[in-house]
């Protein structure tokens, strides 16, 4: 099974009716998809890495409740791991006070970054939704153009043109101002 | 431990989840807190020896109303702060109207009476403690919004402490009615206010701290 977010919003949705087998299925699709999420983000050791995949999966776990049917499932689910990782470095800046300090400066950045990241939702709401997508994929959750296409069940080249015509019709549409 | 069997640990504990969970957890926080604080209120301050006959009166229902539309207000900022992922805050404006409502009775208020007479109904008899008494009742609700934030995914710690703090305030003063039998609207809007922004910043102070996960 693929995980984009079509299927995982569907276990997560199953799992929230009770269903403990999506439930499971969902934990474990995510897993590929936070480690390469924390591996590009967090130059920590292997062992840290799955110490923050297994928080993440709890807290996904724990605070199920915490999810809007409604909305994109991937947005909360990497709130979530963008929120584990800040508290991750904010732990361990008390230890290495020099070493982590672009980590840090990530860390500050991270409500003016999830705001923009916002106002980017709703430029991307005017795009097709497969250029919507990728241009998520490859530009805000940080997948390589080979990890989008394979998440998205398209070909490389495919997520290229889509990620190009889509930012060219974004940046008409800011320069133009109009619709 | 092994992910996988973290993933199966998890995966034999999957209640169904409502699909206002997040509106009733936070109900139930705020039912319990509330609950302990009438308790207070009817056994330690005391019920006002007039309510029966204030609650005729539109007095009693302008600060009732004021408390109340402020706390509702907050908790419609706590229900967005209580997801992860809704960074940018809706209807913050529903704080203001309220405030602004009261602070245009308070200036007609002001203007039916004599200006000698005007100290005397901004002290009221009781301006030393009400703000005090407020965030006092404030305590059990926070707690037990703390307690609904538990299965909740909060990410803007400080905001998600003001905004509970806030709803927090605002529900103790409503139950404070009960007791409080100050009458003028400059009266709540000042010393009901402070209480409440007393709740509202020791919550802010205490969100990091507390709500972390």
């Amino acid at each position: 099974m693929r995980a984009d977010e079509d299927v995982l919003r569907r276990l997560m949705i199953d799992g929230l009716g009770g269903d403990a087998a999506a439930h499971a299925a969902l934990l474990r699709l995510l897993v590929p998809v936070l480690r390469g999420f924390y591996r590009r983000r967090a130059n920590g050791s292997e062992d840290d890495i799955e110490d923050l995949v297994q928080e993440t999966l709890i807290a996904v776990h724990g605070r199920r409740a915490s999810y809007d049917r409604e909305r994109a499932f991937t947005a909360w689910v990497f709130a979530i791991a963008r929120y584990k990782m800040v508290d991750h470095f904010r732990r361990v800046r008390r230890l290495q006070p020099i070493d982590g300090l672009e980590d840090v400066l990530l860390a500050e950045d991270f409500e003016p970054a999830t705001q923009a990241r916002l106002d980017v939702e709703e430029l991307l709401a005017i795009l097709p939704a497969k250029q919507a997508r990728m241009i998520r994929a490859t530009r805000l959750d940080g997948l390589s153009v080979a990890e989008a296409a394979e998440a998205g069940g398209i070909g490389e080249s495919d997520v290229k043109v889509s990620v190009h015509r889509g930012l060219k019709a974004l940046v008409a549409r800011i320069q133009g101002g109009g619709r | 431990m092994n992910t996988d069997d973290l993933i199966s640990r998890l995966s034999q504990d999957v209640p169904p989840v409502p699909r206002r969970a997040v509106g009733r957890r936070l109900a139930i926080g705020i039912a319990f807190g509330g609950v302990v604080s009438a308790a207070l209120v009817v056994l330690v301050l005391g019920i006002r020896p007039d309510l029966g006959l204030a609650m005729r009166g539109p007095t009693f229902w302008m600060k009732w109303s004021y408390t109340f539309s402020l706390a509702i207000a907050a908790v419609v900022m706590v229900v967005q702060l209580a997801r992860p992922d809704s960074v940018r805050l809706r209807w913050t404006w529903l704080l203001a109207a309220p405030v602004t409502v009261l602070g245009i009775l308070g200036v007609t208020e002001l203007a039916r009476t004599p200006p000698g007479e005007w100290l005397a109904m901004w002290l009221g008899h009781s301006w030393m403690i009400c703000p005090w008494l407020v965030l006092a009742l404030a305590m059990p609700i926070f707690v037990g919004l703390l307690w609904s934030f538990r299965r909740l995914a909060p990410t803007r710690l400080r905001a998600a402490g003001a905004a509970a703090g806030l709803a927090a305030g605002a529900f103790a003063a409503t139950v404070y009615c009960i007791h409080c039998p100050e009458v003028s609207a400059i009266f709540v809007l000042t010393w009901y206010s402070l209480g409440i922004l007393l709740a509202a910043s020791l919550g802010a102070l205490l969100g990091p701290r507390l709500l972390r996960w």
